[in-house]
């Protein structure tokens, strides 16, 4: 069915795009203009019309997501479903993140921390998110067998079949590291731990782990860089965790995650852990400026309740006893553990405020755009249904005052966002939010509007209050297929979910069956994600490697 | 694929068509047992959404002892891989860890892995037996029970009680390992018990590592509670009567409803070996049973429709406590010509199609 989307504001920054026009689609994909009558024409007479959103960092399943469910289950309200899906009311449910995605213009998700010892269970829980897209990063860099390579010095050749085996076998779309060596480190007594301390036992460092890691993954070819969780997050002083880091990478391609929680740097640096921090987003921006091959997704603060899902266990630890409320996970599991800690971002508090200011800040001062992802690290940071709220604030220099007016004055004394003139255009956010995010995801057919892209595509009525604009999409197009019209869903479709074609050195699979079998006592087949445990066949979609 | 209705042999259609007419009669059915594969569970889910059923699994008592605590405290924990690889000192608490295959896997042999390999385990245990077959230090429970028990011991522990009790002995060894364990089982401890068990493994980890390793019911409750989460966003019992899953373990109980007159329609799930309620025999039911279970039988219930057993003559996502995790097994055998997803599903879609008025 060939299908006109007329009239809108066509805002597409990969074909320096930003205008009245219209954009055509047929068969799932965006297509040339055709001198044939369309089947179907959409008005987008006052609409914005952009490529569907796609997020690279939220946790949205898995292990944790669950447990902060069972720990918290008074963070989320389930509400009474009037019509269509029986779940998707029910707060925080996978039908739940779904459906409000979909509603924003969001049509892939990226679970960006799968274990893989926890891949069947975390691939079966994506699966069930229905409208979008979505995919899982396998997390490695605390795990003995990867250690234990590393120790005998076993070489890059090892370390890059033992990847790109994990990548196959849980079915991910790319290779994460957390705080490398952290939870290995945490389980032996370590309570801090920076980029060249010793990992206790291996006698490594998260230098030499992340190193072979941004090795293997770009013999490997997978396309999307290896995905980093530095050292030392949420710490005065963690900005040099941070500079360190991308220095280390050496050029190799690197995926910063939650930026935020690093532009930390220490009020004081003589006494770093008392005297608290003061913006380092422009020191970051200048390091980023000076490293093309490095990206960063943001990880923005949104006021209000929150819980805080992450392997990194080391972190978590440090970090329990500002639960809020007071309890708390913690899981030394296979490999990297994790914890699940509430915490609140106290309105209008002062540490809030300035790390509220510090992510906006990121943006604001961004030296590139498309190496910039929007996100809240969700839930981390603050749920991401709080994204129309935060690009209002970067589009809109009067609001952005209006909220610093009511905050504390340490936003101003230790950042600088209150002098930042600067409004982010349409094209900005699409960036921030579409062709950035698909760029670095390495899908070439998402994240833009030029013929050949999935006909994945968001309208939005032009309207100055963008909160309002990007909360409820006017109409939503999946492969083609409206799911969504005035922000509500019409068709529960099902997406796929994004897996990484790559092949297994076989002499590695028969290594790693035997230690799998000796240390679980069940082999690799144990860990398998197969078709058959999933309601259909056509569950998974293959994405290349470069 | 064998199936009866009202004690007469059926064919499976026949069988699903009656199991959605009862269905579908029915006010307040409720779907109990879901000791079953997840995708079987996930359909179950799907079918009280669609109707506005009840589920109450039959791994209830252990999730609730479990969950109340996570709520209101939290926990650390680790895994049965973590446990055997790494830890100096196993502290088993009650009678009902013993029977399980990781005391005999964690009393043959020490940790191999971490800043303790090489040193010896040491067993510890309270309120278990004295004289078992694995060699460990034993302390008796108080009179009072497991929970008060620990309670003392945790007290012994912070350093509140002034007392020379076996406890502070027991507090020592435990502030002595360098990577502990606690092995217990939450229906034994109870609710109370593993609060305070937990409260005990945090002060312990202001100085050293010690992580909880309750043992899994018997019954899937592990993995039904992870589809539960994602599914709904909270934890099972949950009752889908007004439109929004809403969790209540005292309102969704099924033997509750039962006797209260409240449900009036029940679907038994078994594809696993899971002992049947007798208050299923009370009001019109369904009985989906594994193949050549004791319960595939004619008179299990109003209608029983056997299906593949996950592992036998179905593949399937299962708990697998070894691992501490969702694991997929296939059939080892002749596949079973439907599978328990594939009947529930068959119903709702006939319950869904609205051709049963006549039924």
């Amino acid at each position: 069915m060939l299908t006109r989307i007329s009239g809108g504001r066509v805002v597409d920054p990969t074909a320096d795009r930003d205008g009245v026009g219209d954009v055509w689609i047929e068969d799932g994909r965006v297509v040339a203009p055709s001198d044939r009558a369309p089947d179907r024409t959409i008005d987008a007479t006052g609409c914005v019309v952009m490529a569907g959103g796609v997020e690279v960092h939220s946790h949205i399943a898995g292990g944790n997501v669950v447990l902060s469910r069972l720990l918290l289950p008074e963070l989320y309200a389930s509400e009474a479903a009037p019509e269509g899906h029986p779940f998707a009311h029910a707060g925080g449910s996978a039908a739940w993140i779904g459906a409000n995605y979909a509603r924003m213009g969001y049509t892939v998700a990226v679970e960006p921390a799968m274990p893989p010892a926890n891949a069947l269970a975390t691939q079966l829980e994506l699966a069930d998110i229905p409208l979008l897209d979505r995919g899982g990063l396998a997390v490695m860099g605390n795990d003995d067998q990867l250690l234990d390579l590393l120790r005998k010095r076993e070489g890059g050749n090892a370390v890059r079949d033992l990847v790109a085996l994990t990548v196959a076998t849980s079915r991910a779309l790319g290779v994460k590291c957390i705080n490398a060596g952290g939870a290995s480190a945490f389980k032996d007594g370590v309570l801090k731990l920076s980029l060249d301390d010793e990992i206790p036992v291996y006698g490594l460092s998260t230098r030499k782990i992340m190193g072979a890691l941004l090795d293997a993954v770009e013999e490997i070819g997978v396309p999307h860089p290896l995905h980093v969780h530095c050292n030392n997050l949420g710490l005065p002083g963690a900005d040099d965790s941070f500079v360190a880091t991308l220095e280390a990478a050496e050029g190799r391609r690197i995926h910063f995650a939650h930026s935020q929680f690093y532009a930390y740097a220490a009020a004081d640096p003589e006494n770093p852990m008392t005297g608290g921090f003061r913006s380092a987003a422009l020191r970051l921006n200048e390091a980023m400026a000076r490293h093309p091959n490095a990206t960063y997704d943001v990880g923005q603060v949104a006021f209000g309740q929150t819980v805080t899902i992450s392997l990194d266990i080391l972190r978590q630890f440090g970090g329990r006893k500002g639960a809020k409320p007071k309890k708390w996970i913690l899981n030394a599991g296979d490999a990297e553990g994790g914890g699940v800690v509430p915490f609140l971002y106290r309105p209008r508090g002062p540490t809030s405020s300035l790390q509220w200011a510090i992510g906006l800040e990121l943006m604001l001062t961004s030296p590139d755009l498309e190496r910039t992802i929007l996100t809240t690290d969700h839930p981390n940071g603050g749920p991401f249904t709080e994204y129309p709220r935060i690009i209002h604030w970067l589009m809109d220099k009067e609001a952005r005052d209006r909220e610093i007016a009511t905050l504390p004055k340490v936003v101003g004394e230790r950042s600088t966002l209150p002098a930042i003139e600067r409004e982010l255009t349409l094209l900005d956010v699409a960036k921030l939010t579409r062709s950035g995010p698909a760029k670095l995801l390495g899908l070439d057919d998402r994240g833009h509007l030029r013929p050949g892209a999935r006909a994945d595509v968001a309208l939005y009525r032009d309207d100055r209050d963008r909160t309002a604009m990007f909360s409820r999409a006017r109409l939503v197009l999946k492969d083609g297929a409206v799911i969504v019209e005035d922000g509500e869903i019409v068709d529960w479709r099902s997406g796929r979910t994004l897996e990484l074609s790559v092949e297994s050195d076989k002499a590695m699979e028969k290594r790693t069956d035997a230690y799998l079998s000796d240390r679980f006592g069940a082999g690799l087949e144990s860990f398998a994600v197969p078709d058959a445990a999933f309601p259909t066949p056509e569950t998974f979609q293959d994405v290349a490697c470069r | 694929m064998a199936a009866w209705v009202k004690g007469g042999a059926a064919d499976a259609d026949a069988a699903i068509d009656a199991a959605a007419a009862l269905l579908a009669q029915a006010r307040m059915p409720v779907i109990a047992g879901l000791c079953a594969e997840l995708s079987a569970i996930r359909a179950a889910y799907g079918l009280a959404g669609a109707i506005g059923a009840s589920l109450d699994p039959i791994a209830g008592p252990s999730l609730y002892a479990e969950l109340g605590s996570l709520s209101r405290s939290g926990a650390m924990g680790t895994t049965p891989a973590e446990a055997i690889g790494r830890a100096d000192a196993l502290f088993v608490v009650g009678n009902a860890p013993w029977d399980r295959p990781i005391v005999a896997s964690l009393a043959e042999g020490g940790p191999t892995r971490g800043r303790a390999a090489g040193a010896e385990r040491t067993i510890l245990s309270l309120g278990g037996p004295r004289n078992g077959a694995t060699r460990h230090v034993a302390y008796p429970a108080e009179p009072g029970g497991l929970a008060i028990a620990i309670a003392h011991l945790r007290a012994c522990a912070k350093g509140h009680l002034a007392d020379e009790t076996a406890y502070h002995d027991l507090a020592r060894r435990l502030f002595a390992a360098q990577y502990g364990v606690v092995l217990y089982a939450a229906e034994e401890v109870g609710e109370h018990g593993v609060e305070m068990l937990q409260g005990l493994i945090k002060d312990l980890n202001e100085t050293t590592r010690f992580f909880s390793l309750p043992v899994s019911d018997p019954f899937q409750g592990r993995a039904l509670l992870q589809l539960s989460a994602w599914t709904t966003g909270q934890a099972p019992r949950v009752g889908f009567g007004r439109g929004l899953p809403e969790h209540d373990p005292w309102r969704f109980d099924g033997a509750r409803q039962v006797a209260s007159g409240e449900a009036d329609a029940a679907l038994w799930l078994a594809s696993l070996p899971a002992p049947r309620p007798d208050w299923l025999s009370r009001l019109p039911s369904i009985a989906i049973v594994g193949e050549g279970s004791a319960d595939a039988t004619a008179d299990a219930a109003e209608i029983v429709i056997a299906v593949g057993v996950p592992g036998a003559s179905a593949g399937g996502a299962i708990w697998d406590e070894r691992r501490g995790a969702i694991a997929y097994i296939p059939a080892s055998g002749h596949a079973a010509e439907r599978d328990a997803a594939a009947v529930i599903e068959a119903i709702r879609d006939r319950i869904n199609a609205g051709t049963l008025a006549e039924c």
